[in-house]
């Protein structure tokens, strides 16, 4: 067991610092490489004068790079606010304005860069890239944190001593940050690797991104094992994933519902050699008992781990062990290791088998709160409680099923979107009177975004310009699919829209 | 229309959605330029073969045939040899 992720990984370089730790773009870097490399980042936010608990924020697509300034933020005693690389300079300046970030680490080609900026007032930003190019004179150039030479990853670190700060929401009102200590970190990182039981032998076609928590899980999970991660930053190109997962050997492979559908979808496997693989898992959301069946007989010999979890419980809270797949079918399974689960009655009373409640969860990896919001930390952690949001029963044998949400989140391939979030960015649209927007089925996606738009009476509006109105201020993953402009919108005698009629 | 201003004219129509030109250059990275995603690309794929009467093969759905209006154009050119 290691008591921080700087522990995990100290520990697989002192066990073979020659192993492989990343394949990424045609370069190949060892942990012991790795380990400098965040050296390199820790020892320059030292120098710079960063204090133990000062927050900095990473803006960069899965790399090497990515690593390095994760484990050298976490090892300077720093805290890693990790954000969505899809988002806008809006959403990115309220998250570094909330987090009260002091760095900013941001890939170099990213788009929004210029415009964060232009209006960035407290973060230094740092341009991340192996080129070591700077767009701009008000960058720091990522060659500057290399030549930081010093090995600055002694920094003590307590397990309580906040680690992280993922955002999943941000763009109007107030963004939710979800806080998570080293111990936290740990403690989730430690139990999925017990279940999936994995080793220094183990390799991973990594697709998901870092910066949210079934990523993050990925990412951690094999640093701290000394096993390898084959980054691949994209599915727009299924064919390379496959040809990849086969050329490398790898032995495991992590998908939401969309990543399974897109490659049974679109490559033959059977055109590939893939008996390396191990071990599948599957998270985000329930996935169709079709698609689970298409995809075990297309790899009868991998494992497939069906889970779920929450950013708030760090990542995970429950698995199926994959020899109940077909007895199950259908469960997210049984709590993972160190993880205490019960549902709930609206009276926060534990439900017997076969009744639905809300999922509750206790553990080390239940999160700290939101940051700067102890209101609605108190709302979801009562009593070590987390009350997850999520509808469930579990059956006489304990295994548990989900029934629903409690909230409206729209869940579009592996990303949850709060609706008011995208009805927020409509209803700025001047010719607008009223707004609802609501999750529609997809067969790829799950769900995607369809807004009902009414205007003010006199005034049109196309749906070209609501798309290009929220394709400015969200990112690509919340702009409405669908647009329907109606006369008006159902609602209830106390005037709130009833959603239920619109789908 | 030409082939490069029937692809241009689509994906500024549906993903950009906007007629202004600028917005998209020939050379502009769909996957860097988070232009499109996974579905993005498919819907794509089947635009250019209900328009343009080729096939893709799903092993040719590689970023060198389909990252770029250009990349796009001389995949169709050298589909169409």
């Amino acid at each position: 067991m290691f008591r921080t992720l700087i522990d995990g990984l100290t520990r697989s370089v002192e066990r073979n610092p020659n192993a492989e730790a990343v394949a990424y773009n045609g370069r190949r870097l060892t942990y012991g490489e790795v380990h400098n490399l965040a050296g390199n980042v820790a020892t320059y936010l030292t120098e710079s004068g960063l204090q133990k608990g000062d927050r900095v924020a990473l803006l960069a697509a899965n790399s090497p790079e990515y690593i390095a300034a994760y484990y050298g933020i976490l090892a300077a005693g720093g805290v890693a606010v990790t954000l969505n690389t899809q988002a806008k300079a809006r959403d990115i300046d309220n998250w570094l304005s909330h987090s009260g970030a002091r760095w900013l680490f941001a890939d170099h080609k990213h788009p929004e860069l210029d415009a964060v900026c232009d209006t960035t007032q407290e973060a230094r930003i740092v341009a991340v890239g192996p080129s070591g190019k700077t767009p701009s004179a008000d960058l720091i150039p990522w060659r500057q944190v290399l030549e930081a030479r010093g090995n600055a990853l002694g920094t003590p670190i307590e397990p309580d001593d906040i680690a992280s700060i993922i955002y999943t929401s941000g763009t109007t009102g107030l963004p939710k940050g979800i806080t998570l200590s080293h111990g936290n970190l740990s403690a989730n990182i430690a139990s999925i690797i017990d279940y999936l039981h994995l080793t220094a032998d183990d390799s991973i076609v990594a697709v998901l991104p870092f910066y949210y928590s079934y990523g993050n899980s990925v990412l951690h999970t094999h640093l701290c094992v000394g096993a390898k991660l084959i980054l691949e930053n994209s599915l727009l190109y299924p064919h390379q994933i496959v040809k990849r997962i086969a050329d490398e050997r790898a032995t495991g492979f992590s998908g939401v519902p969309s990543t399974f559908a897109l490659l049974l979808g679109r490559v033959k496997l059977d055109d590939y050699d893939l008996s390396g693989l191990r071990y599948l898992t599957q998270a985000g959301g329930p996935m169709a008992p079709a698609l689970t069946e298409r995809l075990t007989a297309a790899l009868p010999h991998a494992q497939l781990f069906v889970m779920y979890g929450q950013t708030e419980a760090t990542a995970r809270l429950t698995y199926l062990p994959p020899d109940k797949l077909a007895a199950k079918k259908g469960s997210v399974g049984i709590a993972i290791p160190s993880v205490t689960i019960e549902i709930r009655d609206k009276q926060d009373h534990p439900v017997g088998a076969g009744v639905t409640g809300e999922i509750c969860a206790r553990g080390e990896n239940v999160m700290q709160g939101y940051w700067r919001d102890s209101d609605r930390t108190a709302e979801v952690v009562k009593d070590g409680w987390l009350h997850t949001g999520d509808l469930a029963h579990y059956d006489a044998d304990g295994f548990i099923y989900i029934d629903g949400r409690s909230s409206d989140m729209i869940k579009t391939g592996a990303n949850r979107i709060s609706p008011k979030e995208v009805e927020e960015i409509v209803q700025e649209l001047p010719e607008v009177q009223e707004v609802a927007v609501i999750g529609v089925p997809d067969e790829t996606l799950g769900e995607v975004i369809k807004v009902f738009v009414v205007t003010i009476p006199g005034q049109s509006l196309k749906m070209r310009t609501v798309q290009l109105h929220c394709r400015k201020n969200l990112a690509t993953y919340k702009i409405p699919k669908h647009v329907e402009f109606v006369d008006e919108l159902p609602k209830t005698a106390s005037g709130k829209i009833k959603k239920c009629l619109l789908k | 229309m030409s082939v490069e201003a029937k692809i241009k004219s689509y994906i500024l129509e549906n993903y950009l959605f906007t007629d202004d030109e600028s917005a998209l250059g020939s050379n502009d990275s769909f996957l860097e330029g988070g232009i499109l995603d996974s579905t993005g690309i498919l819907e794509l794929i089947y635009f250019i073969e209900d328009e343009l009467a080729i096939k893709v093969e799903d092993e040719e759905m590689l970023p060198e045939n389909l990252d770029s209006v250009s990349n796009i154009v001389a995949f169709i050119e050298r589909k169409k040899r």
